[in-house]
Formats: structure tokens, sequence, C-alpha cells
């Protein structure tokens, strides 16, 4: 049997270390190993399972909201259930404009994991394609990670500010600031990644038999790259929800009457002297998922690369 | 030693440039025509040329891009498109008030994530540090405007303890100072929790290295040890973060003056953007991304002056 050009060797996977890389753990067997030892920790546990309730509650909000989040009723200011004057037709109460603070959160919530899901995939993907680019060729490499550092001078609000001063308000300029403001994150994690893999053998191997640079990057290196780099990316989800709610609580993301929790709490904030809890409750959400997000996100780390373990 | 800052100084150049080309293409890609937005609504055909032409927006792209780093470089970031005000002067009297407020919030911040740092690194493991860290995680998940708000509804509000609405003047005179409080309480508890986690890891690492074990051999008191030879060598890698900081107190400067209505290059910066005024936004956003980049090259060139190993 004769190599021709069309015939590929089946990509390799890794199964040694690599320097300053978590891919060791990536059979298949570790991986259960690995999701084990996450599970176990029960600060992760716990918000794990957090983000897997506000996911659902999210993803079934029409099912699971009380009342129209758009509507307004009669009882305006109305507080949470269990505080006085409260009732249970709004559990948590309504905001200044009656309407149900319960349903608009689990709208609110939508929109939010929305904005830092698109956000993150966007970034992830330009960052994670520029770093592997940047490991694969010398070439360019510099160039790359020159344009990274020029986008790092950039904090993530003056990029927003930036773009929706040229687009104008809207979730979509700041989908796409905030998934700017994570490339060069992601490239620079990709690079080193990717760097680690092309040190490997097998990359020598490919070319040796003569397969061509397209192949060699996208069965080679991208193929043993992608899943490390997938869940280093995966833990600037919180900060990156974090920055997204900001915006829109400054009036420069989501706009009425679509809710957002950020501007659920902006709007909240003339009513914080008489009934706080409308500020108040969107805030603590946001915080909610937020720190879920970091602790799992930590937790992951940890269990990945012990390495990093302070 | 002054190579390395030679060095570095050069690679700062590719990106002042991008940054520069940003800033011009801003304002070139901007929906519709700056010079009918300076003309007003009721302006006649003749005034919007004539506009045109003083801008130069009728020059080829090249031309404009040139005339732009002249301008550039003298510090002419053109004229406000709504109050007509020169931007470098909108820019310099927000500069000192935003720079009052970050200096104002890392003064009392970074000492105290320095000091939960360096305590939940030498009890490590304990309840203490657990307690620590989890406050420092929880600092990082916190919206600012929840802090900010809270500040507001408590100190503010219900305690009437300090105001929370503008810049009465600058810190040294005692109304001034006292506004100063709560905007740089609120923004500087955004730094605590990223500064105690670096100090931990750091000190942990230098507490492992062999000259620490040698202090304590010579018998050293404990704390003498920590100070002396543990948190000076493990604060080299704070000073770096400190400096990427920037840009994130940066972004919690923009949240906290809308806030507290202080009159700095943030709330400039979202106010021009809401009313479209194109040359002020474009000259907030390029200071800022100037700020960044200096404040980053003296941390990089104090990083060589405090660590001998770079050195070279």
């Amino acid at each position: 049997m004769s190599v021709t050009s069309t015939n590929v060797p089946p990509a390799p996977q890794i199964s040694g270390s690599i320097e300053g890389d978590v891919s060791q753990e990536f059979t298949a067997p570790a991986r259960a190993h690995w999701l084990r030892r996450l599970l176990r920790d029960r600060a992760a546990f716990l918000a794990l399972l957090t983000l897997a309730l506000v996911i659902l509650g999210a993803i079934f909000a029409p099912v699971l909201a009380t009342h129209d989040p758009a509507s307004n009723s009669r009882s305006v200011m109305t507080p949470p259930a269990w505080m006085a004057r409260g009732n249970a037709e709004h559990w948590l109460g309504t905001d200044g404009q009656g309407r149900d603070i319960f349903s608009r959160l689990l709208y609110g919530a939508r929109l939010t994991l929305l904005i830092g899901f698109a956000a993150v995939g966007l970034g992830g993907f330009f960052g994670s394609l520029l770093g592997l680019l940047s490991a694969f060729n010398a070439k360019i490499d510099p160039w790359i990670m020159r344009t990274m550092d020029v986008l790092l001078s950039f904090p993530a609000i003056l990029l927003a500010l930036a773009l929706v001063a040229v687009m104008g308000q809207g979730i979509v300029p700041i989908v796409i600031a905030l998934g700017i403001s994570s490339i060069p994150d992601c490239a620079r994690v990709a690079r080193g990644i990717a760097i680690g893999v092309m040190k490997q053998e097998f990359i020598e191997a490919g070319r040796a038999v003569g397969l061509s640079n397209l192949q060699l990057f996208n069965r080679y290196l991208v193929r043993n790259a992608i899943s490390s780099i997938m869940i280093f990316i995966s833990l600037r989800f919180g900060q990156t929800i974090l920055i997204g709610a900001t915006l829109s609580f400054l009036g420069l993301g989501a706009r009425p009457p679509a809710s957002e929790l950020g501007m659920m709490a902006s709007q909240g904030r003339d009513f914080l002297l008489f009934a706080p809890h409308i500020a108040v409750i969107p805030s603590v959400v946001i915080f909610i998922i937020v720190l879920s997000a970091n602790v799992a996100g930590d937790a992951l780390r940890d269990v990945l690369d012990p390495r990093l373990q302070a | 030693m002054i190579s390395a800052v030679l060095h570095r100084l050069v690679l700062s150049v590719p990106v002042l440039f991008g940054v520069l080309l940003f800033g011009f293409l801003l304002v070139q890609i901007v929906p519709g025509d700056p010079a009918m937005v300076v003309a007003g609504p009721t302006a006649t055909a003749d005034v919007v040329a004539a506009i045109r032409e003083e801008m130069g927006l009728d020059q080829p792209v090249l031309v404009q891009f040139w005339s732009y780093l002249q301008r550039m470089a003298v510090g002419d970031l053109g004229r406000s498109m709504i109050s007509n005000k020169s931007v470098t002067s909108e820019l310099g009297a927000a500069l000192w008030p935003t720079l009052e407020l970050m200096i104002g919030s890392m003064v009392w911040s970074v000492p105290v994530g320095v000091a939960m740092g360096t305590l939940a690194a030498v009890v490590r493991g304990s309840l203490i540090d657990r307690a620590i860290m989890a406050l420092s995680v929880a600092g990082v998940s916190l919206p600012i405007f929840f802090i900010s708000l809270m500040a507001i509804q408590f100190l503010g509000v219900k305690w009437q303890i300090f105001p929370f609405i503008g810049r009465p003047g600058p810190w040294y005179t005692a109304e001034g100072f006292m506004a100063l409080f709560l905007p740089a309480l609120s923004l500087g508890s955004i730094l605590i929790g990223p500064v105690a986690r670096m100090t931990r890891s750091s000190v942990l690492e230098v507490l492992k290295l062999d000259h620490v074990r040698t202090a304590r051999a010579k018998g050293l008191s404990e704390t003498r040890v920590i100070l002396a030879h543990g948190l000076r060598n493990a604060l080299i890698p704070v000073v770096t973060l400190i400096g990427l900081q920037v840009g994130y107190l940066l972004g919690g400067a923009v949240v906290t003056e809308t806030i507290f209505s202080w009159p700095g290059l943030g709330r400039l910066a979202v106010g021009a953007i809401m009313s479209s005024d194109f040359t002020v936004a474009q000259g907030t956003i390029m200071i800022f991304a100037l700020g960044f980049i200096t404040v980053n090259l003296i941390v990089d060139i104090l990083y060589s002056l405090l660590d001998p190993r770079v050195r070279k």
C-alpha cells in the first residue's frame, strides 16, 4: 500500500504531557476523571448547579414567567411577597412601572446570558484562530501578536464605548465589543497551547510525509489544541457577563422594552429610596451568575492544571 | 538596562500608531456626514459644503489621515461638535478629576489587597485564608454599579455621612475630600480581589525559595522573614498586575463617574456618545488608550528596575 497525497495518515492524539498545557487530561478516561474531581469540589458543584438552574430558567422563561414581562399593572413598586405590603401575586414584587420583577428576571437573564455566550463565542473563535495561526507560522506571528497588543490597550468598556459611538446603542455593538476585547486573551492562550502542540514529533512527521500546510494546520494542530483552548475560553464567561450587564446599566446596551439584568438595575436607581428591591434583585442575580461562573471556572482551572494551584 | 528601556520604548511605537489609526477610523466610519452634524439640521447645502471644506472632509482619505496625524502631534483634537469648545481643553478639564478618582481608589485598595493576600498566604489553608479568597472571588463578581448604589444608599442617604453628587472642589479642600470618598470607595473595591489573589500566589511562590529558608535558618523572626524577604520580592508581579488593572479601573471609572456625576473623562465619554459628539468621543477614547499604554510602559520599566533578573 502506498501513501499518496490524498491518503492522509490519521491525525495523532496526544498521549504525553505538553509543556505548559493541559492536553494530557483529554483522553476519555482522564476526562471522566477530571469531571468527577470537579464535581467533588463542593463549591464548584454548587456553582455549576446554580448556573444550570439559571440557564434552565432563562431557556424556559416563557413557561415559567407568571406575567408578561413588558406589561404594566396598577400595583407599582410592590415589595417582594415576604415583606410587609407584599403579595403573592408578584412574589418578587413589581418595578416602577408595575411590571412583574420575577418574570422580567427570567427574560432578563435570557438576554444577559445570550450576550455573554455570543461575545465569548465570537472572541473565542477569532482569538483562537489568530493564536493558532500565530503558532503555526513564525512569519505572521509578530504581526498578529503586535496587533493583539494594540487591542489589549483598549479595555473592554472603552472598546464598547467606541463601537457604540459608531453603531449607536444596542446589543449588537456590545456583543461585538465584548467579543473583540476577549480576542487578545484568547489568542495568547491559544498560541501558548498551540506552540506546545507544534513542538510534538508528529508535526515533524506530518511535514515529512508531505502534508500540505492546510492539512497540517487543520488535522494536526487544531484538533489537538482545540479542547484545551475551549476550556480556557470558558473561563472568561463570568467577566464578560459582568461587563455586558454594566454596559446595559450605563444605557449603552439593551434598550427598553427588552429586559436585561443590568438595565433593570439601572431602572431601579430612581426608586432606590422607596423601593430598593427594584435595583437590588437584578443586581444580586447578576452577582450570583458571575460568582458561579467564576467559582466554577477557578475550580476547572485547578483541576485541569495543578501547576496553577497556588 | 538602558537598552531594555529603549527596546520597550521602540516596541510601543506600533501600538501608538495602531491607537492613532483606530481613532482616525472611528470618525471615518461614523454613519452620516460629520459636517451635517456640525452644521445642524437647518443648515443649507452651501453651509454644509463650506464646513466640509473647512474640516478637510473633501480631501482624499490619506491626505485626511496625514493632516490628522499632524494635528495629533501638536495636541489639536478639533472642536466639540456640540459645544464648539476645543476638545483638548475639555479633556484637560476632565483629566484631573479622573486621575484624582483613580489615585484615590488605589491609595486604599492596593494596601488592603496586599495585606489580605499576604495574610492569606501566611496562614495558607486555614479558615482565614479560605475566607479571604472567598471574599476576593465575590469582590471580582460584584457589579460595580451595585457597590456604588449601595454606598449611596447607606453611607450617603440613610446615614448621611458623605455627599454623593458631583465634585465641589479638588481633593485637598474639605468638601472635595469628602466628595471623593464614596466614588473612591466604590472604584477601589473592585481592585481588592485581583490584588489580594495575586499577592497571595506571589508570596506563596517566594516563601518556597531558598533565600527565605536561609533567612529562617539565620534565626530571623517570622514577621521579618515574611515582610523583608517574602513580601518585598513578591510585590514585583503585583506591580505588573496593577498596571494591567489600570484598564479595568478605567472601565470602572466610567461607571463610577456616571453614577456619582463626577466630572471626569468617563462621564465625558458617555455623555459625548449619547449626544453623538464624535470629536469629543474620539478624544476621550484616545486619551484613555494613551493613558493605558503609558501606565504599562512605566510598569514595564519599573519591573526591570525592581527585578535584577530582567536587567540584561
